[in-house]
């Protein structure tokens, strides 16, 4: 009986560790990362090229494919068992408040090793600041406040580069009219463009642009005649741009999202508003549904970006992962997915070189990691973080791209880079046409 | 001088539609002393009717105001035999909480059936086309067309109000319930169909505004809060009270465009540095706000 009763103990004991065991292969076939972005609402268009670019990376990095990038060799995360990715989506609508709660949701019911997001900055503060609490690591791809990397977080790091880089640019751009550097311009005369206005949607994105703005105009000798914020719901963008034409702008500047930016530019339109230069601090402007449903209004408006097919013709591995997106969404990459893809793949370098799922040693590795250029699809130097200083977190080696609309010789619009001057792929219009 | 001239014209054009769509909410109450709070929402189906039909049938927005009108006119005359008819049985505060219901209750449904994302009409005869008119105003056709045939639905309504039998049976309905009833009027009758063209007048005033103005399930607080101001200013029951007022409500939106006018004329750059947009609907709550102390009854009520 003793016998009996001492191997069925054994016996016992060897089934709960087999179970164990095939417990911790379970936890070790996928790595949980929460994944908030704008699904619904009104900027649901920005939403869908977002998860769509976070799932091609998801995509590439579980299975290995003829593309040169180490992500897409490796058939998941070797360092940690072959582990492979698994994106848990959420919702939060633009909502700062359930953001929050989903970004709660998502660390304490479905476990998830770190969180990506959320576009909105507004958002992005608020889910920051529960990742701090928590002690999750959380990636931002897409949103660029400057404040966003300027509260000495922990855990926060982002990879695009933020407002005050891609403002700094139009700038640069501006400086080169006058120089005589932009492409296919004759050096325009600096009182020619002197005058500026904008219009930027009123939530910590925007209204972070609208300070940019008015700061490097003060610097560089430029006018703000008019600057002025809205709610990106209007539904009438009327008196915003009436008022934006009683300024009189040489250029018109602005930070819109998906629906607004149409709005907007359906408004300048009736109201036969038009400047020399338009100008969109990306998001809206160039969704794919700005240019599809404005079709030749938008040729000639300008849009800085991070994504432009003509990316190819420097990095490799962007032409092979548009051409995969292009056979699967059958559009080409915008500057939101790309920047979501570009996400993913910083949480799998991550994850490799962190080889545990530990939120201490994930944190370590982020703040040591350096991606080459070669590896990303964005015409970024590398991804490298500030570990810490006034922009702790922030990826120092990105930058932004400017460009055009231009209709080509076969009638397709395409966003032509304008900005920097040395990647420029045609002749900028200049002055806009009107509408 | 052309900031001036383009904020009025924009003003009375907006506000021949803002008077529309008080229209309905002041025959209603003009009716049966019943504020409905879903009226926003009574647009909102309007503006998803007009852009579902266009879109569905490739007809132009505008040709499918007819469909709005009638889906208008069902809807607040079920309205009306399904749910009001017994809410007006309670006391006061069942009716408001009645109607606050019915707004949740319509908004939930949009929610559901046509999701939160914004929509807007894209084609049309109208849409994107504008004419100058000389001395810098610029008149989007969209918006010319809208408050033109908002002045036509306006004087539909006062005509058959005024001029019918019909009419003359609900205006006695409205003045005195139970002297009516002894004249012979069905008075539930009468209250239905004042239902039936409120519903009427506001859907096909959301008919015309998806012309030039997205709609979301959300779209209806905003166009609720205008009418209720519009009929408090106009006074409440009045029809032509809520036809000016309209107008004045539409010029009050403007006054950001005034206040541009002013700091260019001025030349003053504190004023020219300050932004009116963000506020341009807060000068309305306030005339709002104003009225209801100053006067409760309104420019041109006859309840008090």
């Amino acid at each position: 009986m003793k016998k009996a009763c001492s191997a069925l103990s054994v016996f016992a004991l060897v089934l709960a560790m087999a179970f164990m065991a095939a417990e911790v292969c379970r936890a070790a076939e996928t790595i949980k990362i929460g994944v908030l972005y704008p699904l619904t609402g009104g900027a649901a268009a920005e939403g869908r090229e977002l998860r769509a670019g976070a799932e091609l990376a998801a995509d590439i990095a579980n299975n290995v494919m003829p593309i040169d990038m180490d992500m897409a060799k490796r058939g998941g995360v070797p360092s940690i068992g072959g582990a492979k990715i698994e994106l848990v989506f959420k919702d939060h609508e633009g909502n700062p408040t359930l953001g929050a709660d989903l970004a709660k949701k998502l660390i304490l019911d479905d476990k998830v090793v770190g969180i990506l997001g959320c576009y909105h900055s507004a958002v992005t503060k608020t889910v920051s600041a529960v990742c701090e609490q928590y002690g999750i690591p959380m990636i931002n791809d897409s949103s660029t406040s400057p404040a966003l990397t300027q509260r000495d977080f922990k855990w926060f790091w982002r990879t695009t580069p933020h407002d005050v880089t891609f403002t700094r640019d139009l700038f640069e751009l501006f400086k080169g009219l006058s120089e005589g550097k932009v492409k296919g311009v004759p050096a325009v005369k600096k009182d020619q463009m002197i005058r500026l206005a904008s219009a930027c949607e009123k939530t910590e994105w925007g209204s972070q642009v609208s300070e940019t703005i008015e700061a490097m105009a003060k610097n560089n000798g430029f006018v703000v005649g008019k600057s002025l914020l809205y709610a990106a719901k209007s539904a009438d963008l009327s008196s915003e741009v009436r008022s934006l034409k009683s300024a009189k702008p040489d250029a018109l500047l602005f930070a819109c999202y998906a629906s607004d930016a149409i709005l907007m530019v359906k408004t300048l339109k009736a109201q036969k508003v038009s400047a020399k230069i338009i100008w969109g601090q990306n998001a809206g402007f160039e969704v794919p549904e700005f240019r599809s449903t404005l079709g030749e209004d938008v040729v000639g408006i300008l849009t800085r970006t991070v994504f432009s097919p003509q990316v190819a013709q420097v990095k490799k591995a962007a032409g092979q992962v548009n051409a995969l997106y292009i056979t699967k969404y059958n559009h080409d990459l915008s500057g939101a997915s790309a920047r979501a893809f570009t996400g993913v793949q910083t949480w799998v370098e991550v994850l490799q070189k962190a080889g545990s799922t530990k939120p201490d040693a994930i944190q370590a590795a982020a703040n040591a990691i350096t991606i080459p250029g070669d590896q990303l699809i964005v015409p970024w130097a590398g991804i490298k973080f500030a570990p810490e200083g006034a922009d702790r977190g922030q990826n120092v080696m990105g930058s932004g791209i400017i460009g055009q609309y231009q209709k080509n010789k076969e009638g397709k619009i395409v966003l032509e880079i304008i900005y920097p001057f040395d990647l420029a792929t045609a002749n900028m219009i200049y002055p806009f046409k009107s509408f | 001088m052309d900031i001036l001239a383009g904020s009025v014209a924009a003003g009375l054009l907006i506000g021949l539609v803002f008077a529309l769509v008080a229209l309905g909410l002041t025959i209603i109450f003009g009716m049966m002393d019943i504020v409905n709070f879903a009226h926003g929402e009574f647009l909102m189906i309007g503006m998803y009717t007009a852009l579902l039909t266009s879109q569905t049938t490739g007809i132009d927005p505008l040709a499918a105001l007819p469909v709005a009108a009638l889906v208008g006119f069902l809807l607040g005359v079920c309205c009306y035999f399904g749910f009001v008819k017994y809410l007006l049985r309670g006391p006061m505060v069942a009716q408001l909480l009645g109607t606050f219901g019915l707004m949740l209750l319509l908004r939930n449904l949009a929610l559901l059936f046509f999701g939160s994302e914004d929509r807007t009409i894209h084609e049309g005869l109208l849409v994107g086309q504008s004419f100058e008119i000389g001395m810098g105003i610029v008149i989007p056709a969209t918006k010319l067309a809208a408050a033109v045939l908002a002045v036509v639905a306006f004087v539909g309504t006062w005509l058959l109000m005024n001029r019918t039998k019909l009419g003359r049976a609900m205006t006695a309905t409205a003045l005195n319930r139970q002297g009516a009833r002894y004249m012979g009027i069905s008075t539930e009758r009468m209250n239905a169909l004042a239902w039936g063209i409120g519903g009427a007048t506001v859907t096909v005033a959301g008919a015309l505004l998806v012309n030039f103005w997205s709609v979301t399930p959300f779209v209806g607080l905003l166009f609720t809060m205008i009418a209720f101001a519009i009929v408090a200013l106009g006074g409440f029951g009045s029809v032509p009270g809520a036809f000016f007022a309209g107008l004045l409500v539409g010029l009050i939106t403007e006054i950001p465009g005034f206040w541009d006018f002013f700091a260019y004329i001025t030349g003053s750059s504190w004023m020219s540095g300050i932004s009116m947009t963000p506020f341009k609907y807060t000068w309305v709550y306030l005339a709002y706000f104003l009225i209801m102390i100053f006067r409760p009854r309104g420019l041109f009520g006859w309840k008090s």
